[in-house]
């Protein structure tokens, strides 16, 4: 018996003591476990982690910085430069400005090319057809990108398209030059990729406010188109009159419209206007214009008749509007006394194909893709932040004048500048000539505003009456 | 907000009136081709535009040619591209050996459109055209009637001298095809083939034939009316868009086939748009409105009247 109370003893006290230790160990073993698993799968999960998401960053920016578009980022990654060119070549936009641009464009290129290219590298210059309308600017601008991989984009003339365009080339983040496209909002909106060489609207209407505050007018109509452009020049001008004490009244058509009788009869009925400025453009304008000259309305001692810029074709204009003796018209750009040599080269190549001094958007299509040609010369490169920083930067001679985009990402457009200062060239021109014999060649017409360029000394020359 | 007064009524009546009568022209050709031929030809604008093309080469070529000549070699011209269109084209549909008759109407009549209008682009250019002035006015002064080289003031009223004289020609024109259609031969064969083809078969009048020359008759006559408006309106490749568009418009509101119809469902339009223009109160956009007017028009005719003024019954 005392025997097994000796071995019970015993292996209490073993047990005791193992117990007594087991109670003191697990402290100890928890510690060690816990910190062993825990670091272990801490450095492995963190490691692993960080080297995934830098692998993905490196890969999109180095392929595309923006989904979708294909051109690439490098000069030695391309046989030759592509960039993109949209204008109207059919109705209901301005087939005839089209034509114009695209000759302009065709002369730009083969001058870049045969004089070695930007940086060893041919130009190709891809046509899209943006007709005028919105919806087609916006395709032009995803094919010319996603599809042709242009590294830019210049032209257009309608501001229908230009207005959705620039959405496209924000999307993109493509460098795009607008020629011919006046809607405030194409550079107001601010967009880093989007510069004009074009005037905008409130430049042309300030100048519109001024000649005819100078001639010292009262009561002006304005018939505009039902257009990106047409309704906010109408706009900017009613508001530039208005605060020069000018009242006018604004009546709108749809581009394409040939019957004016209705409007005419409306303006006929009320106060006789003191001028009549056409806003409409292309051969809606000379609908407007001949069957008011036929109505009586304009041009007439007591109307003043100041046509559209599209005026300036002399020899379509009497055709079109063989009445329209006496009507002034707005010359955008420069007038040939002002052309430099550059202009002079281009105006020789564009003669041969029209015999005429190239209009305003033929001068803008051929410097807006030779100012890209610069950029991308420039820059040595087709990133695009480093094109619109060659862009931000320029300082050329073309064939409109001295290129230079006072405000951008540098220089912020200031408080006491208009939103669309921002990338806007700003020394556009805008004259005032009027015709004064049917038949007159605008190269002879007198030009009237401003004072410094007037050739006959007189703001009007009276209607039925000899400078 | 202007004055509406008499005179102002009388001005958008008679501008109305004047227009209306060339629509009622362009019509004409168009619903001679439907009630005959059974089909709405999508090219019809096409047809209208190169007759004005027509006239000012001509004109340009010839200068002392007088104006009339002109508008009949359009007449002829468009009658015979018409002729080889409906020859080439439409043939094989009267002569049952197309399998979807219905579609390829449309289709082959809209493709025909785009080749003459894209063809005209090419050979002419996109560069706007107008012919000189038919004639000068004689100059008139009484209480009454005051008249210039282009305008002529009644009651103190302008209108345009241009587009007195395409009126007045656009009504001789009309005169002229509602005397054929009643008095000659080929005008009540015609007539026949469009009420039954069998019928007309019947009595020996060969129903293909007058298909060939429903056809030429009408794009004829949208030549003749884009002849007499090239001295009007600016002229371009794609002028004949929206007096297709006019020309349906009239065809639906006078009645599918019928030529009276056309010429008062034409006048009716003029009137109507130029007084809708007029009166509509925003001055602004009265202008914008005068096409909604038109459309307006059709889409009430075609809910309460789809057979039109003079439409046979469906």
């Amino acid at each position: 018996m005392s025997r097994k109370i000796y071995i019970s003893v015993f292996l209490l006290v073993v047990s005791a003591i193992i117990l007594s230790a087991c109670a003191s160990e697990p402290v100890v073993e928890t510690v060690v476990v816990t910190q062993e698993v825990v670091v272990t799968e801490q450095v492995e999960v963190i490691v692993t982690q960080e080297v995934v998401v830098t692998e993905e960053v490196e890969v999109i920016v180095e392929a595309t910085p923006v989904a979708g578009r294909c051109a690439p980022m490098s000069l030695d990654e391309v046989e030759t430069i592509k960039i993109g060119a949209t204008l109207p070549q059919s109705a209901p936009g301005s087939v005839v400005g089209g034509l114009a641009m695209q000759t302009a464009f065709n002369i730009a290129v083969d001058e870049i090319n045969s004089g070695g290219g930007i940086l060893g590298k041919d130009v190709d210059v891809i046509f899209y057809d943006t007709a005028s309308l919105p919806e087609r600017g916006t395709a032009a601008m995803e094919y010319l990108i996603t599809q042709e991989c242009v590294a830019a984009v210049v032209g257009e003339y309608h501001s229908s398209a230009g207005v959705a365009m620039k959405e496209v080339s924000k999307k993109y983040h493509i460098p795009t030059v607008f020629a011919e496209t006046w809607n405030d909002t194409i550079t107001g909106v601010g967009y880093e990729e989007v510069f004009r060489i074009a005037p905008a609207s409130s430049i042309v209407a300030a100048v519109d406010a001024n000649y005819l505050e100078a001639l010292g007018l009262e009561y002006v109509v304005i018939v505009t188109e039902n257009s990106d452009y047409g309704i906010p020049a109408a706009e900017a001008t009613t508001e530039q009159l208005a605060a020069k004490g000018i009242e006018s009244d604004t009546f709108s058509a749809d581009i394409g419209t040939q019957d004016f009788a209705p409007v005419i009869a409306r303006i006929q009925a009320g106060e006789t206007p003191e001028a009549v400025l056409v806003l409409l453009t292309g051969e809606t304008s000379y609908n407007f214009e001949q069957q008011a000259a036929e109505a009586g309305l304009m041009p007439t001692a007591e109307t003043i008749c100041i046509a559209n810029q599209v005026a300036i074709n002399s020899e379509e204009f009497w055709t079109n509007v063989p009445d329209g003796n006496y009507c002034s018209f707005r010359k955008v750009g420069l007038v040939p006394s002002l052309a430099n040599d550059v202009t002079l080269a281009f105006e020789e190549k564009y003669r041969e194909r029209f015999d005429r001094f190239p209009e305003s958007y033929a001068l803008e299509a051929y410097d807006s893709l030779m100012l890209m040609a610069n950029a991308i010369e420039t820059a040595g490169s087709l990133d695009p932040d480093e094109i619109i920083a060659a862009l931000e930067a320029t300082d050329i001679t073309l064939a409109q004048g001295r290129y230079h985009f006072p405000y951008g990402t540098q220089n912020p457009v200031p408080a006491d500048q208009p939103d669309w200062m921002w990338h806007q060239w700003p020394d556009v021109a805008v004259l005032f000539l009027q015709y004064f014999e049917e038949g007159q060649s605008a190269d002879d017409a007198a030009v009237v505003w401003p004072p410094q360029y007037q050739t006959h000394d007189t703001l009007l020359i009276p209607f039925g009456e000899s400078p | 907000m202007v004055d509406i007064t008499g005179q102002y009524m009388l001005n958008l009546l008679l501008n109305g009136l004047l227009i209306g009568v060339i629509y009622a022209l362009m019509a004409l050709g168009l619903t001679l081709i439907f009630s005959v031929l059974g089909i709405v030809s999508f090219a019809h604008g096409e047809f209208y535009m190169i007759g004005g093309y027509v006239v000012y080469f001509v004109l340009q070529r010839f200068t002392n040619l007088h104006p009339y000549f002109a508008v009949l070699i359009a007449g002829l011209v468009t009658f015979v591209i018409g002729f080889i269109a409906e020859r080439l084209l439409l043939q094989p549909l009267a002569k049952g050996e197309i399998e979807r008759p219905a579609e390829y109407a449309i289709l082959i009549t809209f493709g025909l459109a785009f080749f003459l209008q894209f063809l005209m682009i090419a050979i002419v250019g996109p560069f706007p055209k107008k012919a000189a002035r038919f004639f000068d006015l004689p100059e008139i002064s009484t209480d009454i009637l005051v008249t210039t080289a282009t305008t002529l003031r009644i009651f103190e009223v302008p209108l345009s001298g241009n587009r007195l004289i395409a009126a007045v020609t656009a009504a001789i024109l009309i005169s002229a095809t509602i005397f054929f259609m009643a008095k000659t031969w080929l005008g009540r064969g015609l007539q026949a083939v469009s009420q039954d083809r069998q019928a007309a078969a019947v009595v020996g009048i060969n129903p293909l034939k007058m298909n060939t020359l429903a056809f030429s008759l009408g794009t004829m006559l949208a030549g003749m009316s884009g002849a007499v408006l090239v001295a009007v309106f600016s002229w371009v490749p794609w002028v004949g868009v929206p007096a297709s568009g006019k020309s349906f418009i009239v065809i639906v509101l006078g009645g599918m086939g019928s030529m009276p119809g056309a010429v008062l469902g034409g006048l009716i339009l003029g009137v109507v748009e130029s007084l809708g223009a007029g009166l509509i109160p925003d001055p602004g956009r009265a202008l914008a409105y005068k096409d909604a007017i038109g459309l307006l028009i059709f889409a009430l005719v075609l809910l309460i009247k789809p057979t039109g003024l003079f439409g046979r019954d469906l």
